[in-house]
């Protein structure tokens, strides 16, 4: 069971904005929407594509690769070629620090 | 032997601690700056890359890495698991790339065999290194983990057989790591014409969970005539970054029987390539893979026919299990002149768990109209029936997988001739498999 690990500053991401952080060897993307901050895994479940590269559309990130969407805020994966949700990740946030709890 | 390096990073000032540390020739000490240099300008590979694209390495830095740090004295490394049950012709055993033991009967030595550590040997046999290190089978400038090898190798093993000597037991070459060691060995076998031989490779840590970082490359020269029997085990522990270039020339009527086993590391990137270079050279290429949690597997096959009437024959099979990957991309590649081509490639999947995930990408470049080129791959899960069978003949269900794991792997099991190696696969996987309910 994996525990919070502190990946950023509020400051360090604008609303809205995205970036890729390293939690326990695994690159994950972080969301700042509407001032919540939102964590799902780096991979497009379809063909393992990088989401953190990808274009954001309101709460949906959208695949370089492919075009497959998912919802940020819950990993769930709404367009194909995607057919499996990404996973998604607890996420704290404690005065300014962000931090990321891994899902098992 | 090489003196002690402190562990610090690959700089520029520990790469001239390590060259000031060897006694080298100068043809291998411009050899390595060249490959440095390289290593150096060379960017990390990109994800944009159809090679890298499904695998995926930025949680790797070079940095949380040095060169070969020696183990403790007397630290003490477990035989391997092919050794078990086989009269060996001899050995050599390597940790954190530091040569170990080894030793060959004396009735080959005389025969002129050289096996052991290629530290040694090269400072023994300069010209007949030189001649075939880096020249044929490796290229130095392929990517940034293939110049860090060139630039920094160290212990590996040589296996040189003269023109007509048939070895008539295998000998067997293990490389070990302590946790967080890190091995950059390179493996370099010569047959002479009308030469044979079995060689039995395996890799393991002394901590089954241990981290550490193999850069390794293996090269095969297979001279005309000549038969090589070559396992290649990876059973590193599960914290290991494993990146390797192995390549074998045959040459004209020459043979390789080439068994790759992968379990270990948690992640695997292999170029594995095979050049029939001569008329009539024979090549058999087996794969077993078992993958378990997050590891990730990722091979790249080159059936590359250069000369007519060749034959190579490559068969893959992968067991997945929890969250891992497997990745097989494989090409055959026949050249304008390679008329006559036999080719064959086929690679199986067998998912344990719903959530792993194998990609097969099988390919055929042809470049000469009267070949035979053919391909295969299958994806897919445990049958329950089966499953339902065994337990309706008295197995529990962990038994019944292993049953079916074990049949699935039969097809390759049953082209390796060395019962050492089967058992010891077999063995390998079946610890490994889980009880799911």
């Amino acid at each position: 069971m994996s525990d919070f690990v502190a990946v950023a500053q509020v400051s360090d991401l604008p609303d809205p904005g995205k970036m890729t952080v390293e939690v326990d060897d695994q690159i994950v993307v972080l969301f700042h929407i509407g001032g919540k901050f939102y964590c799902i895994d780096d991979v497009c479940t379809h063909d393992g594509g990088p989401l953190g590269e990808g274009e954001r559309d309101g709460c949906q990130i959208i695949c370089p690769r492919h075009g497959a969407r998912f919802d940020v805020r819950t990993g769930e994966a709404l367009t194909m070629p995607a057919a499996q949700d990404t996973r998604m990740h607890e996420v704290r946030v404690d005065g300014n620090t962000v931090s990321v709890k891994l899902s098992d | 032997m090489p003196g002690t390096i402190v562990q610090s990073g690959f700089t520029d000032a520990t790469f001239e601690d390590f060259l000031a540390s060897r006694d080298e020739p100068g043809w291998l000490v411009d050899l390595r700056r060249a490959a440095w240099k390289k290593f150096n300008e060379l960017p990390m590979p990109s994800r944009q890359d159809e090679e890298w694209m499904r695998t995926d390495i930025r949680t790797f830095h070079f940095s949380k890495f040095g060169l070969p740090e020696a183990a403790a004295a007397g630290t003490d490394v477990p035989p391997g698991l092919l050794t078990h049950g086989v009269d060996l012709a001899g050995r050599t055993v390597t940790l954190n790339s530091q040569s170990h033991q080894g030793e060959l009967e004396e009735k080959w030595s005389h025969a002129g065999v050289l096996f052991g550590s290629l530290d040694s040997l090269v400072r023994e046999h300069p010209e007949l290194v030189r001649k075939h290190l880096f020249a044929r089978a490796f290229d130095p400038n392929y990517d940034k983990f293939a110049a860090l090898h060139a630039a920094c190798w160290t212990g590996g093993t040589l296996l040189y057989v003269p023109k007509g000597v048939e070895i008539d037991r295998p000998l067997h070459m293990l490389s070990s790591i302590t946790d967080g060691g890190v091995d950059l060995g390179h493996t370099l076998v010569i047959l002479e014409e009308g030469a044979r031989v079995a060689l039995l490779a395996e890799t393991s840590s002394l901590v089954p969970t241990g981290k550490g970082l193999h850069v390794g490359a293996v090269e095969l020269i297979v001279g005309p005539w000549a038969h090589l029997r070559y396992v290649n085990l990876q059973d590193w522990g599960s914290g290991v970054w494993h990146f390797a270039h192995q390549k074998a020339i045959v040459d004209r009527d020459a043979a390789i029987q080439w068994t790759i086993g992968a379990l270990g590391a948690r992640l695997a990137k292999v170029n594995q390539h095979v050049g029939l270079v001569g008329p009539g050279a024979d090549v058999q290429v087996n794969g077993v893979m078992f993958t378990e949690e997050k590891q990730h597997l990722c091979y790249h096959t080159l059936q590359h026919h250069e000369a007519p009437s060749c034959r190579s024959d490559l068969l893959y099979k992968g067991a997945l299990q929890d969250q891992s990957r497997i990745v097989w991309r494989g090409m055959i590649k026949v050249d304008p002149g390679a008329q006559k081509t036999d080719g064959y490639q086929r690679n199986d999947n067998l998912m344990l768990r719903s959530d792993s995930r194998a990609d097969s990408i099988p390919g055929l470049e042809i470049e000469a109209d009267d070949v035979r080129c053919t391909h295969g791959a299958t994806s897919g899960r445990v049958d329950d029936e089966l499953i339902f069978y065994c337990r309706t003949r008295g197995l529990t269900r962990k038994e019944a997988i292993r049953t079916v794991v074990a049949g699935f792997f039969q097809q390759v099991s049953d082209r390796i001739p060395i019962e050492s190696v089967r058992v010891a696969l077999a063995e390998a996987v079946g610890r490994r498999i889980r009880e799911y309910s």
